[in-house]
């Protein structure tokens, strides 16, 4: 019982950890989808998202509300800023370098001013603590989060699926010359895009703080584990598939470092490359219409 | 036009030769002593090469700048998350800067690749941080911290004794980690303990990078564990302090080496590092002179109470400030490693020490534990632990 108990409560923190990767890694599709390149300043955004929660909030639920608005702001404006940025970049490796190079830069910023520590911003005081179920515990801000996240996952499903702006979103991302010959605005489809995708990952770096904290070393962690549960979840934006694979990335690292310990450094890495060649296997179109 | 370039060649010559004469009359007569200090600035222990920053500016702040009455020049490089990094700092120091004396180090692993680096050109090395019991060679060695296996070893005969049950033992996959667990998981057996993991050794945790402890900690419940022992300093110990109260064990007492509620750790640790028991060389509450001058004197610098890492490079400067005083009129690194071997007892904040036979402190160890007063938040010694050494 205990033992199971010890599971669960593992288990949880996997949903937790997936739910995050979710979150960033369908802000990641939707650039992706749209601009066809690798945003690889992604896990800065992150990065700046725990920053602002961890000098917005004091422990009241308000001041959280306010770090989320922020965010969204920032990013954005971010986002929009990028897309003009991208736009006399023709080649993807070349988005890819200057991405990459405004991440560093970024990420080394937030490293200077914080004084390079780990820091652990304050949970609202009303979703501190934990829940105890038979000695063992897991903290109820942790709770909360994969509520939120749930949600946002079952939002974006919904616009993405049953409403216009979804619609012609996913047309853009499929087919852009159709899009473009049928009136829809690629470019401006392309800087909503970005935008969205940056406030997805900013707000999950504001709500995730607590859950992985702002420190250095935190943005190549997410934008390589995003860009596994990318790869993993196959070409397009799709929920299902995302959360499918967030899921099995989060479990894998969090499961997997207390069932084999002597693995965990690159289990992870060994069930991508499992699942990518029986995949290979089987051939993409089992995935892509699952 | 050939004359001139003759005349700026000659001037040219002429100023390279007074150059260098110049700067061996200044060695000579100034007898300037160069130190190279190596401390982190990477997490995930920067904040302990901060701390130890400020206790070596703080003594040189507070002796005009100089050591055994010779003026010192200090050269800083990056001791990084690696050995590498520290192996590359120590030879720019050596080499580029010509560093008399090196200092430093937070984690104990940089020890290893530093060594035989200063042994080769007759340097000593002071260390302020761990040190691995792989290090052979010590003879240019000299650590006014601690040894990695002590810490833990200090406790371990008081947690057989108190604690009523078996012991849950956890800490970093790395060779500090591994000394710093072996030392307490050897002495523990030895003093009749026994240990709650259910393979009767250490659970270790991936280092560095370990974001979440909470899959590590689900295990303590079920092993039926009376009392944690572990290691774990800067950003880890946070981490792994929060998301011990977050794993439910509040009511299982956890014990550390001190680096656990140590320095900036506490600060960002807060409430979560309540009533956590750690065992450590120092702490702000030691009794004696030497240490209630030098809190009066640190606290009017920086505003805080000190830790065990601004002591041990407090106490590097204090004991360069006699060896190189011993070292004869013109210093050399061998001249000063011959002092320190001749050095007696030192009059720390932690109280008197020498160096024995390890080159390293003959200290007390004390049971601290982390208490809220309504106002500040410190270590609070409980009782003086023997250490075994």
């Amino acid at each position: 019982m205990s033992t199971l108990a010890s599971y669960a409560v593992t288990a949880l923190g996997g949903l937790a950890y997936g739910l995050l990767l979710f979150v960033l890694a369908a802000g990641l599709a939707l650039i992706v989808g749209v601009m066809n390149v690798m945003n690889l300043a992604h896990g800065a955004s992150y990065l700046a998202g725990t920053y602002l929660a961890y000098l917005l909030t004091d422990g009241t639920l308000a001041s959280l509300g306010i770090a989320v608005l922020a965010g969204i702001t920032v990013a954005g404006l971010g986002g929009a800023a990028l897309s003009v940025l991208m736009r006399p970049l023709k080649g993807h490796t070349e988005q890819a370098v200057v991405t990459l190079g405004l991440g560093f830069i970024a990420a080394w910023i937030f490293t200077r001013v914080s004084g390079g520590t780990t820091l652990v911003p304050p949970r609202p005081a009303i979703l501190d603590g934990h829940l105890s179920v038979a000695g063992h515990g897991y903290p109820v801000y942790h709770l909360s989060f994969i509520a939120v996240a749930a949600m946002l996952a079952a939002a974006m499903h919904a616009i993405l699926h049953h409403s216009l702006t979804g619609i012609r979103l996913r047309a853009a991302v499929d087919d852009p010359q159709m899009a473009d010959a049928t009136g829809l605005s690629a470019a401006r489809i392309r800087t909503a895009a970005l935008a969205v995708g940056t406030v997805l990952a900013v707000t999950a770096g504001v709500l995730g703080a607590p859950v992985l904290s702002p420190g250095p070393g935190v943005d190549s962690t997410v934008l390589t584990l995003s860009l596994i549960v990318l790869i993993l979840a196959g070409p397009g934006v799709r929920i299902r598939n995302l959360l499918i694979a967030a899921i099995s990335v989060g479990m894998i690292q969090t499961l997997g470092v207390i069932t084999f310990p002597t693995l965990a450094s690159f289990s992870l890495l060994l069930a991508v490359i499992a699942a990518l060649i029986i995949r290979g296997r089987h051939g993409l179109q089992a995935v892509a219409t699952a | 036009m050939a004359a001139a370039t003759v005349a700026v060649l000659a001037l040219t010559a002429a100023a390279g030769c007074s150059g260098s004469s110049l700067d061996d009359s200044t060695a000579k007569t100034d007898n300037v002593i160069t130190i190279g200090l190596i401390w982190p600035k990477t997490e995930p222990y920067k904040s302990l090469g901060d701390d130890m920053a400020e206790g070596w500016d703080l003594y040189l702040a507070l002796h005009g700048g100089k050591l055994g009455g010779h003026t010192i020049t200090t050269v800083t490089a990056d001791e990084g998350n690696d050995e590498a990094t520290a192996r590359n700092s120590a030879r720019k120091l050596l080499d580029a800067d010509k560093a008399d004396v090196l200092v430093g180090t937070a984690s104990a692993v940089p020890s290893v690749a530093i060594a035989p680096e200063v042994t080769k050109r007759k340097v000593p090395f002071i260390g302020t941080g761990g040190r691995p019991s792989t290090l052979a060679d010590i003879s240019y060695v000299w650590h006014t911290s601690w040894l990695s296996r002590e810490t833990g070893a200090a406790v371990a005969p008081y947690l057989a004794q108190t604690v009523k049950g078996p012991v849950y033992a956890i800490g970093p996959d790395y060779q500090g980690g591994k000394d710093q667990m072996g030392g307490f998981t050897d002495a523990f057996a030895k003093a009749g303990g026994k240990l709650a993991n259910p393979d009767g050794a250490t659970a270790w945790t991936p280092f560095p990078g370990t974001k979440d402890y909470k899959p590590f900690l689900a295990k303590v419940r079920s092993s039926g564990a009376k009392a944690v022992y572990c290691f774990y300093a800067g950003g880890d110990a946070v981490q792994f302090v929060k998301d011990y109260r977050d794993s439910g064990l509040g009511n299982i007492p956890l014990y550390g080496a001190g680096f656990l509620t140590e320095g900036d750790a506490l600060t960002a640790e807060a409430g979560t590092a309540d009533g956590i028991y750690t065992v450590l060389n120092y702490a702000p509450t030691v009794p004696g002179s030497a240490n209630a001058a030098f809190v009066q004197d640190f606290q009017a610098k920086y505003s805080k109470a000190p830790t065990l890492y601004n002591v041990t490079a407090w106490d590097a400067a204090l004991l360069l400030d006699q060896a190189i005083a011993a070292a004869g009129p013109a210093p050399t690194g061998a001249s000063i490693n011959a002092a320190i071997a001749k050095i007696g007892q030192l009059n720390s904040p932690r109280g008197l020490w020498r160096f024995n036979a390890n080159h390293e402190p003959d200290d007390q160890f004390f049971l601290r534990q982390v208490k809220f007063d309504g106002r500040a938040r410190g270590n609070v010694v409980i009782t003086t632990l023997n250490p075994q050494s």
